[in-house]
């Protein structure tokens, strides 16, 4: 009789052990998963994989007009500045990462379109005795290839960033040779060895995992391939530092709140450009995947760096 | 200008890789001459996005099934699918095609 009150009791508390260990392991799996950062937080990984998707569903369709107010337009000069010291030639063609709302992508295909009328007008001006069917025959090459053979493939892991970026391709007329895809840096869903260049433009902040990004890059560069990561930085002069600090925390969350509704947000952005590794950090890690030649240019006294390396 | 230029490379971009498709000998189908621009049924996929893609997880090369929409590794029996044109390459978003589970874990570690 003891032992059949005993049971039950002991049945019970088995079951609530179960569910305590249960819980206890859930706890555990929270605290001890790998902590990472997302912004000045502490967090899994799945939970900062989670948090930065809704950050960008988020912003998304205000993400250009708050890169302007934010950056004064500033944002423009420096993605100009890294399409020219990528300098494509046409027939290039390009892997944009974390791209977007495809401000590097329309770049690009300004580029090499205006390369290729450049190439043209260069060779028709030293063709001087062309017969008619030269100049005819020069003109419909033109036609068919505007771009040369050039690509550009934007992947991006949010799907309301790329629909963002697919409705401005459609507003602004860009069609050829312009794809997209829906991606995860970590584990691209490319081939070795395909792609001239890499472009990855204030996106390898939000990476978990920036070293499977970076290897991934490596990955699918084409021997000789140039790898380029525009990327908010570390200022080292300390009075700009602190101008920039009061900018960044008091100035820029509000903006957020005010133009996109959403103060999280931006106050995420902004810590997660402090927690992001330093220049010479990163230039460290782009070597470790394997790059070789690897450089950082400074832009607005480390604001911004453009990294460049190649897979040689 | 452009946009006639640019039919004519998609069509030819087309035809190349229709022939690409019959030539590596995938499961022998018929590339559809008539394939519409997303009329009634969901937006296709890109042609010149199949040169480049594989599957993520095994960087092996995918069938595109024109029917479903979707991409499909055979050797894991996943399909990614596309949506509105733009092809989903998450290993999470993908569905399995057989019974039985692929054989590699489908979640990011």
């Amino acid at each position: 009789m003891a032992a059949a009150g005993l049971c039950p009791c002991r049945a019970l508390l088995a079951r609530c052990g179960g569910a305590l260990r249960v819980l206890c392991g859930s706890v555990r799996g929270l605290a001890t998963g790998p902590e990472m950062h997302f912004g000045f937080q502490t967090v899994t990984e799945a939970e900062r994989r989670e948090k930065i998707n809704q950050v960008f569903d988020s912003v998304a369709k205000k993400y250009d007009i708050m890169n302007d107010s934010m950056t004064l337009g500033i944002h423009r000069v420096w993605k100009d500045i890294l399409m020219h010291k990528m300098n494509p030639s046409p027939g290039t063609l390009l892997l944009d990462v974390a791209g977007g709302t495809g401000d590097i992508a329309f770049r690009f295909i300004n580029y090499v379109r205006s390369a290729q009328e450049r190439q043209l007008q260069q060779k028709l001006k030293h063709h001087q005795n062309l017969s008619w069917q030269e100049i005819s025959e020069s003109y419909q090459e033109g036609k068919f290839k505007p771009l040369g053979d050039s690509q550009v493939v934007v992947c991006d892991i949010n799907k309301e960033m790329l629909k963002v970026g697919k409705q401005k391709a459609q507003h602004l007329g860009y069609s050829e040779g312009l794809s997209w895809v829906l991606g995860n840096a970590e584990e691209l869903p490319f081939d070795d060895d395909k792609f001239d260049v890499y472009t990855i433009a204030f996106g390898i902040r939000n990476v978990t995992r920036i070293d499977l990004a970076l290897q991934e890059a490596y990955r699918v560069l084409k021997p000789g391939g140039r790898f380029l990561c525009l990327e908010f930085s570390h200022v080292s002069s300390p009075l700009l530092s602190r101008l920039y600090d009061l900018y960044s925390f008091q100035v820029i969350p509000v903006l957020g709140e005010v133009i996109a509704g959403d103060w999280k947000s931006y106050q995420y952005l902004v810590e997660s450009i402090r927690r992001f590794p330093p220049q010479e950090e990163l230039k460290a890690m782009i070597e470790d995947a394997g790059f070789l030649k690897v450089d950082y240019q400074n832009l607005n006294s480390g604001i911004v760096a453009i990294h460049s390396g190649f897979k040689l | 200008m452009l946009r006639g230029g640019g039919r004519g490379a998609a069509a030819v971009l087309r035809g190349a890789a229709a022939g690409g498709r019959a030539a590596s000998g995938g499961q022998g189908r018929d590339p559809d001459p008539g394939q519409g621009s997303g009329s009634a049924r969901p937006q296709p996929l890109e042609p010149s996005l199949l040169r480049f893609l594989v599957c993520p997880l095994s960087k092996r090369p995918l069938r595109y099934e024109e029917a479903t929409n979707e991409l499909i590794n055979e050797e894991l029996g996943i399909a990614y699918p596309v949506i509105d044109g733009i092809p989903n390459m998450i290993p999470e978003a993908a569905r399995t095609t057989q019974k039985k589970p692929p054989a590699e874990g489908l979640k990011q570690p």
